[in-house]
């Protein structure tokens, strides 16, 4: 089954990827993250055409507790996070728990 | 807990083929957990490469747009934008190590030549197409890292119940089961003692009885022997 690709994130971040083609996006204003990104998110997570979901590391604070577990969590489809470095993404600390030692430490 | 089981021999067999079948478990368990984490680190140098590659991507990607706009002005990007017809897609297929199926992702339609765009040619800059370039190499480098970050979280799942349950089971169950074994080992002790001491009791009182009976048997024919006399 072919899926494809969503951007989350403000009109500014979004731009740039609907002009590689990407069709699937949702705009969230700067000053409306608080409110709207929640209900974004999950809109994405429930689109069964959607497989991979990028997101600026950033906006992952304005996201509310479960709606960062449910999309750091989710494995299809599987979120990217722009900007924040390796280990982002509830990544290193996935790591950290299931390994038990910090392997993404910067050198 | 160990108060629990009967402390007959058949238990303690029973419970012996399960300490045998849960230490076999166990080390296969270690070695997958080993396995599942020696694949990992594989997979985790990968990582740390393609997330390099994303980020500088990433840069790039920003700056020309950030350049097309200032150039072109924001309404002129956010037109181009729009009218993209064609569309990158992912297909996804699995492949398994050690047990974890992991996916392995293909794009299609990601790079785009000129005419492939649909804002045309002379309604757009250079600058305009040089963003897009950026942006569509930062796709394929979002693409590698999703299917490798994807990757990464299934086996750090994997590795997590796997410990989970060697933990469980050296930790928990064979301690439990190693403590039944020993409790059944010493009531069966104590029982094979106490019926020694029983055998030994019921020994000692027949003797005494028989050398009663055997006294007075002695006894009556003595009387016999003086009254015959």
């Amino acid at each position: 089954m072919s899926q494809e690709i969503a951007v989350i994130g403000s009109p500014d971040f979004t731009t740039g990827f609907r002009l590689a083609g990407v069709r699937k996006f949702e705009n969230v204003p700067e000053d409306e993250k608080d409110d709207a990104l929640d209900e974004a998110v999950m809109r994405t997570l429930e689109d069964d055409d959607v497989g991979i979901v990028v997101m600026h590391d950033d906006d992952m604070a304005h996201l509310s507790r479960s709606a960062r577990e449910a999309v750091e969590g989710s494995i299809e489809p599987v979120l990217v996070t722009l900007g924040g470095g390796a280990g982002s993404g509830g990544l290193r600390e996935q790591i950290k728990r299931a390994i038990g030692i910090d392997l993404m430490e910067e050198d | 807990m160990a108060e629990d089981v009967k402390p007959t021999r058949k238990n303690l067999m029973a419970i012996e083929d399960r300490i045998e079948l849960s230490e076999r478990g166990h080390d296969t368990l270690e070695q997958k957990r080993d396995g599942l984490i020696m694949e990992f680190m594989d997979i985790l140098d990968q990582a740390q490469d393609i997330r390099e590659d994303l980020d500088a991507n990433y840069e790039t990607a920003q700056r020309k747009i950030n350049m097309a706009r200032a150039m072109e002005g924001d309404v002129a990007v956010r037109g181009a934008a729009a009218a993209l017809k064609e569309h990158p897609e992912i297909t996804t297929q699995s492949k398994n190590i050690m047990g974890v199926v992991v996916p392995q992702i293909e794009s299609s339609r990601v790079r785009k030549s000129l005419d492939q765009r649909g804002y045309g040619l002379l309604g757009s800059s250079a600058r305009i197409d040089e963003a897009a370039d950026a942006y569509e190499e930062l796709l394929e480098s979002i693409i590698l890292a999703a299917e490798v970050e994807t990757a990464m979280k299934k086996m750090l799942t994997e590795i997590e119940t796997t410990k989970r349950r060697v933990n469980a089971l050296e930790f928990k169950l064979l301690p439990d089961l190693h403590e039944n074994k020993e409790y059944i080992e010493q009531k069966l002790e104590e029982q094979e003692r106490e019926e020694i001491f029983r055998l030994k009791k019921i020994k000692a009182k027949k003797e005494e009885e028989e050398s009663e009976a055997a006294a007075t048997e002695a006894e009556s024919e003595l009387e016999v022997v003086e009254v015959g006399d």
